[in-house]
């Protein structure tokens, strides 16, 4: 199957170098991108990531003693194309910090709590419909270090592969009704309203013990049809 | 078919998990890269996050003995290491590995490449500083490539 991969559109992808987030001055290269014709290497599929990623339950909010302080809630992340065909049996890693701001790693020196029962990274393969679920627990908001007065909306790290090399995607999904969104310089980098509007995730009423979200994850690449070059 | 807009690339923060980028980094073990990765002044960047995808030493992408995906972490002196085999040629193109980077700081991935020496080849061709993308062999079966994000010898990185 030949897959298309077209440019990105400058409003609907972050730039590059963002006012309000520093890094990105340092790191975001001073150079412009080059354009290279695309062929077997970049639209060929690392599939055997499915094979050498071992994927786990899916839950990091864990039950009894062992139940992660926070509010329990459930993401329902779906992984399509740009046709909107889904994929199933594709990798997605999903990290996230603590209901007080935390996260697991070590080089974070945020002073907040950890919490023993929880552990903020989890790896899922999709199943029918393109579909993966992950039980956890709402993260907190946190600060910013060095940025006066920055803090990052409650936020879920994903990580995902698509149909070919360059449809991998690192993206945040952000949480519907949260003021800190407005402010938010990395989900505000992405000029489009309706794009930004695309990255929070949809609350969906039930009654369950969990609070339900919804969530799209739309990878780079379509089908080519007979006789396009 | 009405076409989706992909979803908006977002940093990686800095916070990736570590046992995300563990035992992946060894794909076969006939050549080893390794580098430096670094930022605007030369300051070394720790927790970045290396994909790497190759043909195997036949230049095929299909080959179920070999995956030719990997991912390495650096470490806090900003190094990286694969071990893998040297790819293949394809048709139409110099043997090469392609490099993702992913960190703090960059709202979305960078793509560049390495070659493993000067070579006729379109991606080298589109690009000002060909030289940048050419590996260094430091001695028989292991070679350098740094990574420079933004000034100096900035690498070049492709937007596709």
């Amino acid at each position: 199957m030949k897959i298309l991969i077209e440019p990105r559109d400058p409003l609907t992808q972050a730039q590059g170098v963002e006012p309000g987030y520093a890094q990105t001055a340092r790191r975001w290269p001073a150079r412009p991108l080059a354009r290279r014709p695309l062929g077997a290497s970049e639209l060929s599929g690392p599939q055997p990531v499915a094979r050498l990623l071992h994927a786990d339950q899916g839950d990091l909010a864990g039950s009894g003693a062992k139940r992660a302080l926070g509010q329990l809630i459930r993401l329902r992340v779906r992984v399509v194309d740009e046709d909107g065909a889904p994929l199933p049996g594709t990798v997605l890693e999903a990290w996230h910090c603590n209901a007080a701001g935390k996260y697991i790693h070590p080089n974070d020196s945020h002073d907040a709590p950890v919490d023993p029962n929880f552990y903020g990274a989890a790896r899922m393969v999709t199943g029918d419909g393109g579909l993966a679920e992950l039980r956890t627990i709402k993260p907190g908001a946190y600060p910013v270090p060095d940025t006066g007065g920055w803090w990052r909306p409650p936020h879920v790290h994903f990580s995902v592969w698509g149909r070919v090399w360059l449809s991998r995607l690192v993206t945040q999904m952000f949480f519907p009704g949260e003021p800190l969104n407005e402010a938010d310089a990395i989900l505000n980098a992405i000029r489009d309203p309706q794009a930004r509007e695309r990255c929070i995730a949809r609350f969906v009423p039930s009654a369950g013990t969990e609070l339900v979200y919804d969530f799209q994850l739309v990878v780079r690449g379509r089908k080519g049809s007979p006789g396009m070059p | 078919v009405k076409r989706l807009v992909p979803t908006a690339e977002m940093t990686l923060g800095p916070f990736f998990p570590r046992e995300f980028a563990q035992g992946l980094n060894h794909l076969a073990d006939e050549i080893e890269i390794s580098g430096r990765v670094t930022e605007v002044d030369g300051t070394a960047l720790d927790n970045v996050i290396l994909e790497i995808w190759q043909a195997d030493a036949a230049g095929r992408f299909d080959n179920p003995q070999f995956p030719g995906w990997g991912r390495a972490a650096t470490d806090a002196g900003g190094e990286y290491r694969f071990r893998t085999v040297r790819p293949g040629a394809l048709p139409g193109r110099a043997p090469h590995i392609n490099f993702l980077v992913l960190y703090s700081g960059l709202m979305r991935q960078l793509q560049t490449v390495l070659f493993f020496e000067p070579s006729d080849d379109p991606v080298l061709r589109a690009v000002e500083h060909p030289g940048r993308l050419v590996a260094r062999q430091v001695k028989p079966g292991a070679f350098r490539f740094d990574i420079r994000l933004r000034g100096g010898d900035e690498t070049p990185f492709f937007d596709d």
